[in-house]
């Protein structure tokens, strides 16, 4: 071991900060308060969840702890030393692992041991222990058998794992997950996450975890949210979830079962405990007991009728398969659906079963090399088949499609011209670009006033805003989504969801493709599932989730709403499960009571 | 896919020169550099060919894939054959038309320099390219260059930034290929037009790679940093180079063998 580095003595408290402030300097000149007087302890061995909006600063003070940088005022002590002495900056550092958000962008080695070696080399650990401590590492994460293997050549959540791997070969004490699942498929998340308790549980690990899911968040020992730089409230996730209106102020999410108990009782009218939000057990009883004792003279809320599926055919896909090398097994094979009128078609599969090969192939991306993909021409009536060349151009004015992450695209000096760079090779005139830019604007939240500036200077959502905007200034009838809100905080991701319900209300047809199952089954009129390049399943919500279908040998979890609402089906038969809007499982659960108690 | 595309044109075998010691390759390719250099008559070349066919033997490559590593150099070895052959006026004319004229020795120059080419190109790939990995390669130079660090030259760091390199090339490539696809969504085309058209067009696809690049770099930083890089100063390797009685019997053996031309050559000029 390299000699700076000290042996930790005997500490109580993992990181203390008191009174700490960070600034830094933007491109554009503007001094921004990251970290604004927070002041905080973690105990040793604790797991804390740090909760916040976008830029609020969460990045920043995980980045304080681990010394990638350093409080301009304010004390700052990690494992009992003190962080503003020099003598201690190894010895801090090389007991802290962090894993970041991108799996592609923290992979150092060439081949995958290479990669888990790096950090034991950096510290100057010898061999042979160097060599044991990678060994071990790979196989702590279940990748010993890809340690000769290029890192290229895993998928998301094994880069994932191979970062915990490169982390835990430094023998950390401390792990600091920086929205490390949010790029992860539902399956690889819950493999990311049980590895991190089986690593706290064996190695009383202390962990700091930044994430927008509030239901990791709830597996947290404490919850710390910031806003703007400031420490908001740091409690337990029972303590920080039973302040209903501090959590929407924050811009954070309830759990399902937690709106749902927000929603019931803001029907009939009644004031809640806080600790009826503690857990799902105690929001279920209170639900339980806010029905029975429900006034009758209750105003009945009217549920309105989902507007039944158009007749109308715009995009049919016929006996679709594709397989990149012929040797190979198949991407997709024999796909075949139809997306009508002013639907929203859900696309869910895990990573790796397709879904991408899928959508490139509905505007023409990708030709078909067994069957047919056909568009509607809605000036002739006609369909139109992705499989002749000269059709392509139509095809892409008809069919708009918004791969993921789409802020990596944007490429103008300005996002007027970004915005219009679609519209101007589909051949418009100057002014009908002008038009479809200023018509593209408000339907996904942008003004006028970012025009003239550099997309690059833009926050993150606004990227990705600007980029929507350039597909939809083509003005498709048709949209290809591919996982519009990933990575975006709840309220970004609530509101890209309320720009797709407004574009279908205008008579747009979207096929969205989501992992996110309770968003899927709210928004969407179907559903296809994908399993291994295989359509497993292609209907409404309701008919995938009823014991029918065989959901769970398609390796799908049920939306969280529907579990609760499961539980509150025993006490309540007429609760409908199949209601995958909060608010209209609880007008459901509200106006069900009535009815039984009248008859 | 594209994602498949390889740097340099490694073959994957295992045989005595895969497994040779990166450094003792370098210094090899040295010697062969200088002996070829060297050899300059008829026998002291088909001797070195000789030394190639059992170079080749050694490494368990087919022999066509030997040569396919000639392919983007046959232009070059044309262009010598022919510029020394019309430029050089000594020796007795065997053809001439007009300014132009062929002498035996020209002729003689000509198919020497040009094979001599070919035998060096055919070396670098026996000895480098086809049976060494670039991290290897690159590890070499960082143990060859390590005196360098006595005049300042950041040879770990080097290295280091080859190796990076060497790692980002699948994830770019696959990157290009999604930024394609995103901007033919949007209507860009990129096979049709003339060249400033389509020189025009990839700036849709340059633009965003170099920003995600550039990102992607000081994400990257970041997490070296969290994992304590500090440059070379007392870092340790997981495989460091050993050599082990094989490199140096094998070193001594084919640099013997590299001095075969020359010793025949001589041998035969003594007779």
């Amino acid at each position: 071991m390299a000699d700076d580095i000290k042996e930790l003595g005997d500490y109580s408290q993992a990181v203390v900060g008191e009174d700490l402030i960070f600034s830094y300097t933007t491109n554009t000149g503007s001094d921004v308060l990251a970290v604004d007087h927070v002041s905080f302890s973690i105990k040793r061995g604790e797991y804390v969840a740090v909760l916040g909006r976008n830029g609020s600063g969460k990045s920043t003070l995980a980045k304080l702890i681990n010394l990638l940088e350093y409080p301009d005022e304010g004390k700052l002590k990690v494992f009992n030393l003190s962080a503003q002495d020099d003598d201690n900056f190894w010895t801090i550092r090389s007991h802290c692992g962090m894993v970041f958000q991108n799996p592609d962008n923290q992979i150092v080695g060439t081949t995958v041991e290479e990669d888990v070696a790096f950090g034991p080399e950096n510290l100057s650990v010898p061999l042979p222990e160097l060599a044991q401590r990678v060994q071990k590492a790979l196989g702590y994460v279940g990748l010993l058998e890809k340690a000769d293997k290029q890192p290229s050549s895993l998928s998301g959540g094994q880069k994932q794992k191979l970062a915990i791997a490169g982390v835990l070969a430094m023998q950390p004490q401390i792990l600091i997950l920086d929205e490390s699942t949010s790029m992860l498929d539902p399956k690889a998340r819950d493999e990311f996450l049980q590895l991190v308790a089986r690593m706290r549980a064996d190695k009383n690990i202390t962990v700091i975890h930044i994430t927008h899911d509030m239901h990791e968040a709830f597996l947290a020992d404490r919850v710390l949210v910031l806003e703007h730089g400031k420490m908001r409230i740091f409690d337990t996730p029972q303590e920080v979830f039973s302040q209903v209106e501090l959590i929407t102020e924050l811009g954070l999410e309830l759990p399902k079962w937690a709106e749902l108990l927000w929603e019931v009782a803001a029907l009939c009218d009644v004031k809640v405990e806080k600790s009826a939000f503690t857990s799902e057990e105690k929001a279920i009883e209170e639900i339980g007991k806010i029905l029975r004792n429900k006034k009758s003279d209750l105003k009945k809320s009217s549920l309105s009728e989902k507007t039944p599926l158009s007749e109308q055919i715009v995009l049919k896909v016929t006996g679709l398969s594709h397989s990149y090398d012929k040797k190979e097994q198949k991407a997709i094979s024999d796909i075949g659906f139809d997306l009508r009128k002013g639907e929203i078609l859900a696309v869910i599969g895990h990573s790796g079963s397709g879904k991408t090969t899928l959508i490139s192939h509905l505007n023409g991306i990708l030709r078909p090399l067994e069957g047919q993909v056909e568009v509607l021409d809605e000036s002739t009536g006609t369909m139109i088949s992705t499989a002749k060349n000269s059709e392509i151009k139509k095809i892409r004015k008809h069919v708009g499609l918004l791969f993921q992450y789409p802020e990596h695209q944007l490429f103008e000096d300005t996002v007027e011209k970004d915005i219009m760079f679609g519209p101007k090779k589909m051949g418009y005139s100057e002014e009908r670009c002008k038009e479809l830019l200023m018509e593209s604007l408000p339907l996904v939240g942008l003004s006028e006033d970012v025009l003239k500036r550099s997309p690059f200077e833009l926050s993150g959502g606004q990227k990705r805003r600007v980029a929507f905007a350039g597909v939809l200034a083509m003005n498709p009838d048709v949209l290809i989504l591919d996982e519009p809100a990933a990575g975006l905080d709840p309220v970004g991701q609530r509101e890209i969801f309320g720009y797709i319900q407004t574009l279908k209300e205008k008579g747009k047809s979207i096929v969205l493709v989501s992992h996110d199952m309770d968003k899927a089954a709210m928004i969407a009129d179907r559903i296809l599932v994908l399993k291994k390049g295989e359509q497993a399943f292609f209907g409404t919500p309701r008919e995938l989730f009823s014991d029918k279908t065989d959901f769970v040998r398609m390796r799908l979890e049920r939306p969280l709403l529907m579990n609760t609402m499961l539980k509150l089906k025993e006490e309540f038969p007429y609760a409908d499960e199949f209601e995958f809007d909060v608010k209209r499982a609880a007008i459901s659960l509200v106006n069900g009571s009535e009815e039984v108690s009248s008859s | 896919m594209i994602k498949d595309v390889s740097i340099g044109r490694y073959y994957q075998a295992d045989s005595v020169i895969h497994r040779l010691d990166p450094r003792v390759k370098v210094f090899l390719f040295i010697v062969y550099m200088v002996t070829f250099f060297m050899a300059d008559t008829a026998i002291a070349m088909i001797t070195a060919f000789a030394v190639i066919l059992y170079l080749t033997f050694l490494s368990r490559i087919p022999v066509m894939e030997v040569l396919k590593s000639v392919r983007p150099i046959v232009f070059i070895m044309l262009f010598i054959f022919v510029l020394n052959l019309f430029t050089i006026r000594t020796g007795e004319e065997l053809w001439s038309w007009g300014i132009l004229k062929i002498t035996d020795e020209g002729l003689r120059r000509a198919i020497m320099l040009s094979f001599r080419l070919f035998l060096l190109i055919l070396v670098t790939g026996l000895l480098l390219s086809l049976t060494t990995t670039p991290l290897k390669l690159a590890d070499a130079l960082e143990s060859l260059g390590a005196p360098l660090k006595v005049i300042h030259v950041p040879v770990n760091e080097m290295a280091m930034t080859i190796s990076i390199a060497l790692r980002f090339i699948p994830t770019l490539v696959e990157e290009t290929d999604k930024i394609m696809k995103a901007q033919s969504s949007r209507g860009a085309e990129y096979d049709t037009g003339n060249v400033f058209q389509r020189a025009k067009g990839y700036v849709t696809v340059l633009v965003p790679l170099f920003v995600s690049a550039f990102k992607r770099a000081e994400e990257l930083a970041t997490a070296m940093d969290a994992r304590c890089y500090r440059g070379g100063v007392g870092k340790t390797k997981l495989h460091p180079l050993r050599m082990t009685k094989a490199d140096y019997l094998w070193m001594v053996l084919l640099t013997a063998t590299a001095f075969l031309p020359i010793l025949v050559d001589l041998l035969w000029k003594i007779k």
